[in-house]
């Protein structure tokens, strides 16, 4: 098991925005999140990824660390990297800095190297940026790396915020609706590209997804969240006939019976 | 060429090197007189400070305004070190920076919860508070003023007049630029510039935020520590509580605002430009504060990321163009 919570829970006030949850994820499996808006995905992201301090009881683990109380730099620290829902794009810095800034954990050197100027400093930070070059041509923006990033299309921020995510070379990736607000074209566009990214890093990957037939098409397993609470987990193909996820996202499933009585009300 | 450039690339203190060895020889070759070096001196402490102040504001993107402050902690450490103990420039600097560097800490810690005019406030208070502490304490000679501070001397050869203490101004002006660029080009600075930019973004990525915050603080004040160590030993090597006032603290910021805010030269351009326009409109002196107030607003609505931001676009469109054969403007 990669990540692990118990008990998971975080209110905001009265509202439980996480309930009670418990998670579980095997290594290099790719699991989809749905669920309708407000119904607590992104908050679990934020739980786990540390942005927010769980409620007293919860318990997560993330590759054998407690990290229930750890701060966020520290858990990105053990390898667990994630994409927002908003982007949050480093908008006034270069394309191929957005990138490096990615590179943090992983930078080989100390700070105090770095005052001094010595010249194994510059040659370290050569081939970082040669690496991460690479990764933008991977991700088809290395036309573009100098340029701001507040100059790149929408679909193009898309990928800079994945790549972005994956220069720490974490373990498991967490993407907060990766192709929200993508044409069809650029949606399976990204998603070929993850899908490469996740076989040649070796990633375990979460994805929040509003797509439902991305979810069905590329993950091994889902989990259905309802007002703060899971309400169903398995492959795509039995969450799909669950009754419960159906009443979630459509309303209640009724037999002829009982759709006769509410009728005539 | 290309062997030099790749030298320069891997020993960047090389051109540093040689950066020193043309500014020793402008003295003697194209100043006319003295108080064009003590001009040159004034220029380079400005540099020191602005470069600072670049650090803090420019990458990090925390709004201080109490920077003025650790100024005046600077030049005032030196300044009572010498008063007390007798101690000349080359003990004063290092204990200045060093001091500087705790009021930093201090200056920085509102920086955890506080953002943006809020924080702005709270160090503008910080700075003016520093100046008033001073103000009114007989300790520090409160509105006398320090004075007969000595001016440095090495084996024997004693930096009193303006165009001597030019070389001593320019070495740590040197070495104080040397370090903010290898600081704000490694990785350090990339982490500060994401803090600017989003600090839960710049959490979630592995940066640990308020350790970053305080070491831009700290970093900065050791700037200004040292800037103010070097003005304080400035012949005729006085100092007074209104050398540090807010006015003082308007024309930093007009420094790193028009060099460019977190231009990698930012602070340095700017503190150029403003110094030498600050020496030619003395004689209109009563509208000084406007233009440069005028000349804050004025870049941040039209030229945002100043005259090195502005430099940059320029080779950046071309590169582009050349590369890729398209117009690419904002």
């Amino acid at each position: 098991m990669i990540l692990k919570t118990k008990q998971l829970s975080k209110s905001f006030g009265g509202l439980k925005a996480i309930n009670k949850v418990d998670f579980e994820l095997p290594k290099n499996e790719i699991r989809g999140i749905i669920g309708p808006n407000g119904s607590g995905k992104s908050t679990f992201f934020n739980l786990v990824s540390g942005i927010y301090d769980s409620d007293p009881g919860s318990y997560i683990e993330f590759d054998g660390h407690d990290i229930t109380y750890t701060p966020p730099h520290e858990i990105a620290g053990y390898g667990l990297s994630r994409t927002f829902q908003l982007l949050r794009l480093y908008q006034d810095m270069t394309v191929i800095n957005n990138v490096m800034s990615g590179y943090h954990t992983r930078v080989p050197y100390k700070f105090f190297d770095a005052v001094i100027g010595r010249k194994k400093i510059w040659d370290q930070e050569r081939a970082i940026k040669e690496e991460m070059m690479e990764l933008l041509s991977f991700v088809g923006l290395a036309d573009y790396a100098e340029l701001n990033a507040s100059e790149l299309s929408g679909g193009q921020r898309r990928l800079l915020v994945l790549a972005r995510a994956i220069a720490m070379k974490p373990k498991l990736l967490m993407l907060d609706e990766p192709a929200a607000g993508l044409s069809p074209v650029n949606v399976d566009n990204l998603m070929k590209i993850i899908m490469q990214l996740k076989e040649k890093y070796g990633l375990t990957l979460i994805i929040i997804e509003h797509i439902l037939k991305v979810v069905m098409d590329t993950c091994n397993s889902v989990t259905v969240f309802d007002h703060g609470q899971k309400i169903a987990e398995g492959t795509p193909a039995q969450v799909k006939d669950d009754n419960a996820v159906i009443e979630a996202y459509l309303g209640k499933k009724m037999d002829d019976e009982e759709m006769r009585k509410a009728l005539a009300v | 060429m290309e062997k030099f450039k790749s030298i320069i690339r891997d020993y960047p203190f090389i051109a540093f090197i040689i950066a020193f060895v043309i500014l020793a020889f402008v003295p003697s070759v194209v100043f006319t007189d003295v108080y064009q070096s003590h001009l040159a001196t004034l220029i380079f402490v400005n540099i020191v400070v602005a470069a600072g102040l670049n650090i803090v504001k420019g990458y990090c993107g925390q709004v201080t305004v109490g920077h003025v402050g650790l100024f005046a902690v600077g030049s005032y450490t030196a300044g009572t070190l010498f008063l007390y103990l007798g101690l000349g420039f080359w003990a004063t600097l290092p204990i200045a920076i060093i001091v500087t560097a705790f009021f930093g800490v201090a200056m920085g810690i509102p920086s955890f919860r506080l953002e943006g005019p809020y924080l702005a406030l709270a160090t503008l208070g910080g700075g003016e508070a520093i100046r008033l502490f001073i103000e009114n304490g007989n300790f520090f000679r409160s509105t006398f003023g320090i004075s007969d501070i000595p001016t440095p001397s090495l084996m024997g050869y004693n930096f009193d007049s303006p165009d001597r203490y030019y070389f001593i101004s320019m070495t740590i002006m040197i070495i104080a630029v040397y370090f903010s660029f290898s600081i704000l080009r490694s990785g350090v600075g990339r982490a500060f510039m994401s803090i600017r930019e989003d600090p839960i973004c710049a959490a979630a990525a592995g940066i640990n935020v308020k350790k970053y915050k305080i070491l831009a603080f700290i970093l900065s004040a050791m700037f200004a520590g040292a800037a103010g160590a070097v003005y304080a030993h400035m012949p005729p090597g006085y100092i007074h509580p209104n050398n540090y006032t807010v006015i003082e603290m308007v024309t930093f910021l007009a420094m790193v605002v028009l060099g460019g805010l977190g231009h990698i030269w930012g602070g340095i351009i700017g503190a150029i430009v403003i110094t030498i326009v600050y020496d030619l409109t003395r004689p209109l002196y009563k509208y000084q504060l406007l233009i440069f107030g005028l000349t804050i607003v004025l870049t941040i609505l039209f030229m945002p990321k100043g005259l090195g931001g502005f430099i940059d676009r320029y080779f950046l469109e071309k590169r582009f163009k050349k590369k890729t054969g398209t117009e690419k403007t904002t």
